[in-house]
């Protein structure tokens, strides 16, 4: 009898099934992840007049995409390797890449539903609205922010094995982004601050996003921006995925 | 059929090492279709390092290892799909129910399996009225039962089991020994890692016994006892007059205790 392989969409499909439950199940850490976003946004309704709606809802979103892929991106995978899940998942005929894959995925689905908790709630709270390309650019960027956050989460889940501290250092690495992201911007900090913000994968995927919400104004400022977070995107994921090891022992 | 095609799994020459530390040595042996074949050895022998590399879990330094025909070095995913496995500590998503479980292995094996379906196979071991716990929330032994049905799940030709009667009381030891055997009767040939010279003599054809990372015998647990129980070594460290399987592997392997 012939040894059949099954098709890679059959696994991929499988294991998605098995992801979006397990994501389903852990729904209180989803809600803490989509809260956080919500509240700044609440938070910073008083900035909308001064600073633009563009400004409230992209750093809204920017700290869920770096909750979804520092967060529950990396604590998820983390727990996984140490549990052996992922040994057993790889005596399977299943290419490494669509466990990853899967997994990537949901997180993409964490992320659209961030950015569209944050316009629903910015539209109804903050009355911010945007034109129809506003919204689908946004989206665009909101996911190819996702994609350095993701990434990041990978590069620390790949150098450090235990699953405790890869979630102290990836609470640490969010307070320091959150802090250094919002004041940085608020230029509370100072200007070397701001500057060093501004380009950070805080203050790009930042810029995009808020500039992708109002198309017009995009510029050459924008455009570094976007290079530069595809930039991050790429060295994060190439150290990630160089550093990382299917297994803790 | 010739030698070749009798061999479910053939390793030849396998060299496994971590850093400066030669876990696996030159190991050579052969699995025929149809036969329970034991790893013996004692702690860090290199059990589990030849058996993961069969998994692909390691890759080898040197040697080969071939599956039902494939080489595991060249088609990786037909030596796998040959293959059931069942891990030395078998996890599996912690949210997930066990009827989920097996739908999703089910479907990474290629198979569509429905709820009826998955009941059906949970029925067959006794867990129906598990089928909507968690894997967490079994006993050991139910938990062993499950992962044995998941390793078999896509009819393998080869079964592989790591120390798979590790910590399980004695009714749950022989009955997971009958259903080791009822996988035989199937046609399947399982190769299992034990330290239980006892489930070695009881369970299994022919075994192997490795120390220091290399093979130092195979043969049938009989023929094993009749060739050295002459042994000077055998004969001494024997305690009841009656020579045993593990008098020959504590004389093969030394009685200092291994870390």
């Amino acid at each position: 009898m012939e040894t059949v392989i099954p098709k890679t969409s059959t696994v991929l499909a499988a294991l998605l099934k098995a992801d979006l439950t397990t994501q389903w199940r852990n729904r209180r850490a989803v809600i803490l992840t989509l809260i956080v976003p919500v509240i700044i946004l609440m938070s910073w309704k008083g900035l909308v007049a001064a600073a633009g709606g563009p400004f409230v809802l992209s750093n809204s979103i920017t700290i869920g995409l770096i909750a979804t892929g520092l967060m529950s991106y990396s604590n998820a995978i983390a727990r996984d390797r140490d549990k052996g899940i992922f040994q057993r998942l790889r005596v399977a005929p299943v290419a490494p890449w669509t466990i990853i894959l899967s997994r990537l995925i949901v997180q993409m689905m964490m992320i659209l539903a961030i950015t569209t908790l944050v316009f629903i709630v910015g539209n109804n709270y903050d009355k911010i609205t945007l034109t129809p390309a506003g919204y689908a650019f946004s989206y665009l960027t909101a996911i190819i922010g996702g994609a350095v956050y993701l990434s990041l989460g990978q590069m620390i889940v790949g150098r450090i094995t235990s699953p405790e501290t890869v979630s102290s250092t990836t609470r640490l690495v969010y307070f320091v982004f959150i802090m250094v992201g919002m004041f940085g911007e608020l230029n509370v900090l100072g200007k070397s601050v701001h500057d060093l913000e501004h380009w950070s994968p805080y203050g790009t995927v930042k810029t995009i996003v808020a500039v992708s919400m109002e198309p017009g104004k995009w510029n050459s400022d924008t455009s570094t921006s976007l290079l530069l977070t595809i930039g991050y995107a790429l060295v994060f994921a190439t150290l990630g995925i160089k550093w990382f090891k299917w297994n803790t022992k | 059929m010739d030698q070749q095609e009798a061999n479910i799994l053939t390793v030849e020459g396998l060299n496994v090492s971590y850093g400066n530390f030669q876990a696996v040595q030159n190991v050579s042996f052969s699995v025929r279709r149809g036969e329970i074949f034991g790893l013996l050895g004692p702690n860090g022998a290199g059990k589990t390092s030849t058996l993961s590399a069969v998994e692909g879990l390691l890759k080898p330094e040197s040697g080969s290892i071939n599956v039902d025909g494939y080489n595991a070095a060249e088609k990786p995913l037909y030596a796998r799909a040959s293959l059931g496995v069942q891990l030395q500590s078998t996890s599996f998503q912690p949210e997930l129910f066990v009827i989920e479980v097996l739908q999703l292995y089910g479907g990474i094996y290629g198979l569509s399996l429905t709820k009826n379906d998955v009941l059906a196979i949970l029925r067959d071991i006794n867990l129906e009225d598990q089928a909507f716990k968690k894997f967490g929330q079994l006993s050991g032994g139910q938990q062993q039962r499950v992962s044995l049905v998941i390793a078999t799940i896509h009819n393998p030709k080869l079964v592989l089991l790591d120390e798979p009667t590790t910590g399980l009381d004695p009714q749950s030891r022989r009955q997971l020994w009958e259903r080791i055997e009822a996988i035989r009767e199937k046609g399947h040939a399982v190769l299992l890692t034990t330290h239980s010279m006892e489930e070695a003599e009881s369970v299994c054809d022919r075994i192997a016994i490795i120390d220091h990372g290399r093979v130092i015998a195979i043969d049938t647990p009989q023929a094993m006892i009749d060739k050295h129980r002459e042994d000077k070594e055998v004969i001494a460290v024997s305690r009841r007059g009656k020579i045993t399987l593990e008098d020959v592997f504590i004389a093969l392997t030394g009685k200092a205790v291994r870390a």
